[in-house]
Order: C-alpha cells, then sequence, then structure tokens
C-alpha cells in the first residue's frame, strides 16, 4: 500500500502545479469559457480538479417517490433477504415533519461523500478512503468489517454485509463480512456518466437532484448553488458534504 | 563408506520410481496428462496480455498493481482487469462458477491447492449475455424505501 500512497502523493503535488498554471491562464483570459466536457481517459487518475457533488431540491422530491432508491439499488446489485433490520441501505427516503407547522419534507438520504469524513478518521486499515475528487469509498480489499465507520457516520450512510452475496455486477463487486455505502456510481462518474440515482429522479420527472462538479463553475450544480444556495445536513459538523439540500 | 551405500541405496529407490511413474503414465495415457487442464479462451484469442509463462507465474502482480490503481484513483483500463480476465476466459451464457474444476481459475487453483477469495465479491462469470447478468438479478428483490418518519422542532411540545 505504501506504493500506492507515493504515486498518489505525486500525481497530487503534479496537479498542483498544473493547477496553479490553469489559474493563471484564467486571471489572463477572463470570459473564457474552458468547458471540459470530455470523459477522463480511462489511463488518468482522478485529480481533485474536481468535487462532485449532488444538489437535492425538497419541495421538487416526490412524497412517497421511491425512484431513486430502487435505481440505486437495481444498479449496484443490493437485494432484500427480507430481513429489514440487517439488510444494506445504500439510500432510503426520509420525512420530516415539523411539529409547529405540520410542514413535511421527503428526502433521499445517502453518503453525504464528507470532505472532511469521519469514516476515513475512524478506520483503522485505510479501507474507508476518500478519493481526490471528493467520493468516499470503502475499499473492500482492505476492510476486516470492524465497523467503526458505521458508528461514527453522522447520516447513517453505511451498511454491512451480513450474508453471503450472489449475482454482483461486474463493476460493483460487494461481499460478505465488509462494509459498504453510496460510491456516487463511482463506475458511472469515471465514464462521464450520471449516478443512476439522479438518472431515475429526472426520469420520474421530478428533476429534484443534480449532479456535477462543484468546482467547475459552469456546471449546472454550481449554478444552482450560486443561485439558491444549498444547506449541509449537520452543518454544524463542519464537514463539508457533497450532498447538499434545497427546502429545508 | 555408510554414506556411499546410502547413496547408493536412494540412486536404486529413485530410478525405480522413474521406472514405475512411467509405466503408470504409458498405461493410461489419455486420463493422466501431467498438470492441470485449463481451458483456453472462448472468445477466439489465441494471445493473452503477456506469455503465458509470464502470466502463470505473475498474474497476480498484475491485478493486484491495477487493483489499487482502479479502487483508489480510478484508472479503469481494461488490459490487466480481472474483469477482462473473466470476460476472455470464461464464456459467456456459462454455468460453470468459481470451484468447478472447468472454470478457467479454478482449473489451476484446485490442482495447485490455491485458496483465494476474489470471488466472495467478484463476479465469476461475464456480464454480458450470461443468464447471470442484470435482468436475472432483478428476479431477487430490492431493498425496499424504508420511511423513516422524524418529527422536528420537540422543543415546541
Amino acid at each position: 500500500m505504501s506504493n500506492t500512497k507515493e504515486t498518489i502523493n505525486i500525481s497530487r503535488r503534479s496537479f498542483v502545479e498544473k493547477s496553479a498554471t490553469a489559474a493563471a491562464a484564467l486571471t489572463i483570459a477572463p470570459g473564457v469559457i474552458l468547458n471540459q466536457v470530455h470523459a477522463k481517459p480511462a489511463d488518468e487518475a482522478v485529480t481533485s480538479a474536481k468535487r462532485w457533488g449532488i444538489l437535492i431540491d425538497t419541495d421538487k422530491c416526490g412524497k412517497g417517490c421511491n425512484d431513486c432508491v430502487t435505481a440505486c439499488h437495481e444498479e449496484n446489485g443490493i437485494a432484500s433477504h427480507g430481513r429489514p433490520l440487517t439488510d444494506q441501505v445504500w439510500i432510503r427516503k426520509v420525512k420530516l415533519r415539523d411539529k409547529l407547522t405540520q410542514n413535511v419534507v421527503s428526502l433521499p438520504m445517502m453518503c453525504q461523500h464528507c470532505e472532511n469524513p469521519p469514516c476515513v478518521d475512524v478506520c483503522p486499515t485505510g479501507a474507508s478512503f476518500k478519493r481526490e475528487d471528493g467520493i468516499v469509498l470503502v475499499d473492500r480489499h482492505i476492510c476486516i468489517g470492524c465497523r467503526y465507520c458505521m458508528m461514527a457516520c453522522p447520516y447513517k450512510a453505511r451498511s454491512f454485509a451480513h450474508e453471503v452475496v450472489d449475482n454482483q455486477r461486474d463493476y460493483q463487486p460487494r461481499g460478505k463480512g465488509t462494509v459498504e455505502s453510496c460510491t456516487m456510481c463511482v463506475h458511472r462518474v469515471d465514464e462521464d456518466g450520471t449516478p443512476a440515482c439522479v438518472e431515475a429522479c429526472s426520469k420520474a420527472e421530478h428533476g429534484a437532484m443534480i449532479f456535477g462538479d462543484m468546482k467547475d463553475p459552469e456546471s449546472n450544480i454550481s449554478k444552482a448553488l450560486v443561485k439558491h444556495g444549498g444547506t449541509q445536513i449537520r452543518a454544524d459538523l463542519g464537514l463539508n458534504t457533497g450532498v447538499r439540500y434545497r427546502g429545508i | 563408506m555408510k554414506h556411499l551405500m546410502q547413496k547408493a541405496l536412494i540412486t536404486i529407490a529413485g530410478t525405480v520410481a522413474i521406472a514405475l511413474s512411467s509405466f503408470a503414465v504409458a498405461d493410461d495415457k489419455e486420463k493422466a496428462s501431467f498438470g492441470p487442464h485449463v481451458p483456453h479462451p472462448t472468445n477466439g484469442s489465441t494471445e493473452c496480455v503477456q506469455p503465458e509463462d509470464e502470466m502463470k507465474k505473475n498474474h497476480m502482480k498484475y491485478i493486484l498493481h491495477q487493483r489499487d490503481a482502479t479502487m483508489h484513483e480510478g484508472i479503469r483500463t481494461k488490459t490487466y482487469s480481472l474483469k477482462e480476465c473473466i470476460n476472455c476466459h470464461v464464456p459467456e451464457n456459462s454455468e460453470v462458477r468459481y470451484g468447478d474444476d472447468k472454470h478457467f481459475c479454478s482449473s489451476c487453483h484446485n490442482y495447485a491447492g490455491v485458496s483465494i477469495d476474489c470471488f466472495q465479491c467478484h463476479t465469476d462469470r461475464p456480464m454480458g449475455k450470461n443468464p447471470h447478468n442484470k435482468s436475472n438479478a432483478q428476479a431477487t428483490t430490492p431493498v425496499k424505501a424504508e420511511v423513516a418518519d422524524i418529527t422536528v422542532g420537540a422543543s415546541n411540545e
């Protein structure tokens, strides 16, 4: 693993140099829009030039609509064993009711892809980690299933695979004895795709979820965040989440 | 003198053993060929990503390196990915699972007594047009959305 760490550090350093040049270029020619819509070449490592995020508009989120949950679990091959207490849940719908005003808010809750993830802090093996582009993942090759991260997560976003898993997707290996959570559909994102939940939401014509690069000022998510702002759930923890909400 | 005697005895015993084993091979030549029977790729390719000898010895080095690169850096080149090993070496629509002698990986691992846990998480068959694909998995019930009912503003009570 020490080798991997080294290569990551090297690429980070070279990235800093590159981004400094890029910033200089931007100030020289203001008004020039640099659109980086092309997919990342398969042999290129992800960099912190991007920070993937999702903005969820709770006003648009359909009350009683489960499409994001179904799509996520279908995409990642998560099947129920008929035991709700121990079934894996990567994304769930939460209904908030204000006792005073009786206002009801419905929202999907999943891994918030924090910039300072508590799950990574507590992991004793380094299995829980954050990619350069802000996606928080579990490396199941290293995970020993201690579940400290599940305890540390303020969003209850992670689940433990209690039972033997079969019928895995070839892009989403999953197995008994390890912790798992939303990967922001990293297999799709690396190929310039959109997470399954976001896709399902727009297919259901709710359009409550916007996915994109929060560091790119021209992306839809950045524009929406500039215009309307976005709330972080438990912002007091200072985690700087990648999933933001509107209307709460 | 004692040593010489011992050496001679060992040599004789060795010769006898070799002679016997060669008889045994000659007897049922069809059944027993030394080494595992490794099935060839069924997609028509004749060359692996590295020469066969290199792959026999070092396939895990390539896969392990690719594993960390993909997991941590999002590098998704196909050449040394386990997914591509499976896509090439395990026929589509096959019902053969890891553990079965006919499975490409098991054919040698079973022979050599190697235990691996790759396929506790990774799929052991190509997802392509296999029955083991998405539409099949759909038959299992996906986890239903649990709606947690949370009341906020308890202080107003």
